[in-house]
């Protein structure tokens, strides 16, 4: 069961392709197995979870999470006050949200609450650090929506991701865009162990100073092109962010030895839209880097469909991913079998253990009617 | 003289605590006597207390038009939303540039625009332009901000580059949010590209748009949000406060400002 997979990850982030994946059953399913297993959690998300009804279709009703005593969590004062529930305060990281102000307790009684922690990935990793020292043996981050930030191998050591029959009413799509995102997740390291891979793990932690042709501050570190000399060439300030497709066809003209692009932060999608044609007319590939999945955003395509066009993308940092959950039903919309589903996500995605924790065959369901 | 009684707030019409409050609607009935009735009963059964129709007419043939008085029973504990951090007062423009200037003595920077496919920078014009909403100035006005209003259809990677090549302290997007997913990963992929250029603990980010709560700007992942019927002083309070509280300027704390419902 998913206890069992994670036991060993500090920092566990929960992340859903979409809203209404089930990403609260999973969190709630984990919740119940590590308090039969007597493991004192810590708990945070970076949205609001557990509220009686979704906050984009009040139709919705959503599941509420309900901690065990001595559970630690990071969520707003007001929300704390709206549980009833009694708690010993340990700490107040100073991070304000839309609901209120962050903070860390421990409950002193079982009971459901919402739960909103902060939303930024660095407060995450001080909140999750700081319940961690209050003696949380694991910290549960709870992602919110589609957002990913939290998976970052800054914040969380592992990682679950829920999927589910929202993402389209037809199962092989489904399939499909679960197959994508995980490819995302799960993108390559860059040249592991080789002195080319240290090279460019070199270039990439560089001062933006030391690289020769770069002036601005050393707190924005340019994006930068290696070529098969394994020498950088600084690119323009934000130019990933920014190029089009006119002017990364000329780069890629005055560098045709070009091998890998080290970006600097984000790579959005409409770069590597506009890296396809100039890819695709000099007849060689190019290795995009980036500090982790977390960077890259991608729409319509994964980064299979970009490989077989010429396109790599690899990462420095990996996320490490345990499971996937399955939630088969779209609310208000259409249901598929969930054992079919899992066995189509099983088949297209080698390796990663698949559940759907509200089903009678869920192991840890079982454990618990025993 | 009444002491306002902040743990049950009730609506004042002349005296404190009366709890009147005035109303109007439109009932799709014909102008009668029964139509009379009929929003009496409706306002009893929404629970006022002693209904009056003070005035009704016929809209057209077939809708009655009602203007009406009734005695609200329910109060609101306002002490509650103070301390859970709503506690928020909108300052003036004046109050604002001396807030600015006491603690924090530099220009803000301001990047602002609508995302996404939309069309309309409406919601955007009016936070920053100079003309404003309903008479208050946009950011644009102040002395103490520098605002970038880069209008409508940004992509989501434009407005974060052109946030840090200017250094901004805040950036706010408007987009319509409905049923539709579409608009909801325009969002969150703002918030998600500002943290993988490393940019988020630096900046600011609020949304806005006619179905804006602060619930879903939590979900989202913003700092604020701002709905319908918000006024440029309302955000740029916001701004200031939040700015010299993460200075730790030692100002009085305040997380997202909330206008009014329209």
């Amino acid at each position: 069961m998913l206890s069992d997979l994670t036991a060993s990850t500090k920092r566990l982030a929960l992340v859903g392709l979409a809203k209404n994946t089930g990403k609260t059953e999973a969190l709630a399913a984990l919740l119940r197995e590590l308090q039969e297993a007597g493991r004192r959690v810590g708990v945070t998300s970076v949205g609001r979870d557990g509220e009686e009804r979704d906050v984009i279709d009040a139709r919705i009703e959503k599941p509420r999470v309900v901690l065990p005593g001595g559970s630690l969590v990071a969520t707003t004062d007001g929300l704390l006050r709206a549980s009833g529930l009694p708690y010993d305060l340990l700490g107040d990281p100073g991070v304000r949200t839309p609901l209120g102000r962050v903070l860390i307790v421990r409950m002193r009684g079982a009971g459901a609450i919402e739960v909103a922690g902060p939303s930024a990935s660095e407060d995450v990793r001080a909140v999750s650090d700081a319940m961690l020292a209050h003696g949380a043996e694991q910290v549960l981050i709870d992602g919110a929506i589609d957002r990913r930030a939290a998976s970052s191998p800054d914040v969380a050591d592992g990682l679950v991701v829920a999927t589910g029959a929202v993402l389209d009413r037809d199962i092989e799509e489904v399939v499909l865009q679960t197959r994508d995102a995980v490819d995302l997740v799960r993108l390559p390291s860059v040249e592991d162990g080789g002195d080319t891979g240290r090279r460019l793990w070199e270039l990439a932690e560089a001062d933006g100073r030391a690289i020769p042709g770069h002036a601005t501050a050393a707190d924005s570190r340019p994006d930068l092109l290696v070529g098969e000399d394994l020498e950088p060439v600084a690119l323009p300030p934000r130019f990933v962010l920014t190029a089009d497709a006119e002017q990364i066809a000329q780069l890629l003209d005055e560098h045709p030895a070009a091998r890998w692009l080290i970006v600097a932060g984000a790579l959005p999608d409409r770069f590597l839209r506009s890296l396809l044609h100039p890819v695709h007319r000099r007849r060689r590939e190019l290795v995009l880097v980036v500090s982790d999945p977390t960077r890259v955003f991608l729409w319509k395509r994964g980064p299979e469909w970009y490989r077989r066009r010429g396109i790599l993308l690899n990462t420095l940092n990996r996320i490490e991913l345990e499971a996937l959950t399955v939630n088969p039903l779209a609310p208000q919309s259409h249901r598929f079998d969930s054992a079919q589903l899992r066995a189509l996500i099983e088949a297209a995605i080698p390796g990663v253990p698949v559940f759907d924790v509200l089903h009678p065959d869920y192991v840890g369901a079982r454990h618990m009617l025993a | 003289m009444h002491e306002v009684d902040l743990a049950a707030v009730r609506p004042y019409a002349d005296h404190l605590d009366d709890g009147l409050v005035q109303m109007s609607f439109t009932l799709p009935v014909p102008y009668s006597l029964a139509a009379r009735r009929a929003a009496l009963e409706l306002a009893a059964t929404i629970g006022f207390e002693e209904p009056e129709v003070v005035h009704y007419e016929q809209l057209t043939e077939g809708y009655t038009y009602f203007v009406m008085y009734g005695r609200c029973t329910q109060t609101v504990d306002f002490t509650l939303l103070q301390s859970e951090g709503f506690n928020v007062e909108y300052m003036s423009e004046d109050e604002i540039e001396g807030f600015a200037r006491e603690h924090l003595g530099r220009p803000i920077v301001v990047v602002g625009a609508s995302t996404g496919s939309d069309t309309h920078s409406v919601g955007i014009d009016a936070m920053l332009n100079l003309k404003g909403y309903h008479g208050h100035h946009g950011l644009e006005g102040y002395r103490c901000f520098q605002t970038y209003n880069l209008g409508s259809q940004v992509p989501n990677s434009v407005l974060v580059a052109k946030a840090i090549e200017v250094g901004a302290d805040a950036i706010l997007v408007s987009q319509t949010v409905t049923q539709q997913n579409l608009h909801i990963h325009n969002l969150t992929e703002l918030v998600e590209m500002v943290e993988a250029e490393g940019m988020r603990g630096r900046m600011i980010l609020a949304c806005g748009g006619p179905r804006v709560t602060g619930e879903l700007a939590k979900e989202l992942g913003y700092d604020a949000g701002f709905s319908k019927g918000t006024e440029p002083q309302h955000l740029a309070t916001f701004i200031v406060r939040e700015l010299a509280a993460r200075a730790g300027s030692g100002a009085e704390v305040s997380p997202a400002a909330q206008s009014a419902p329209a």
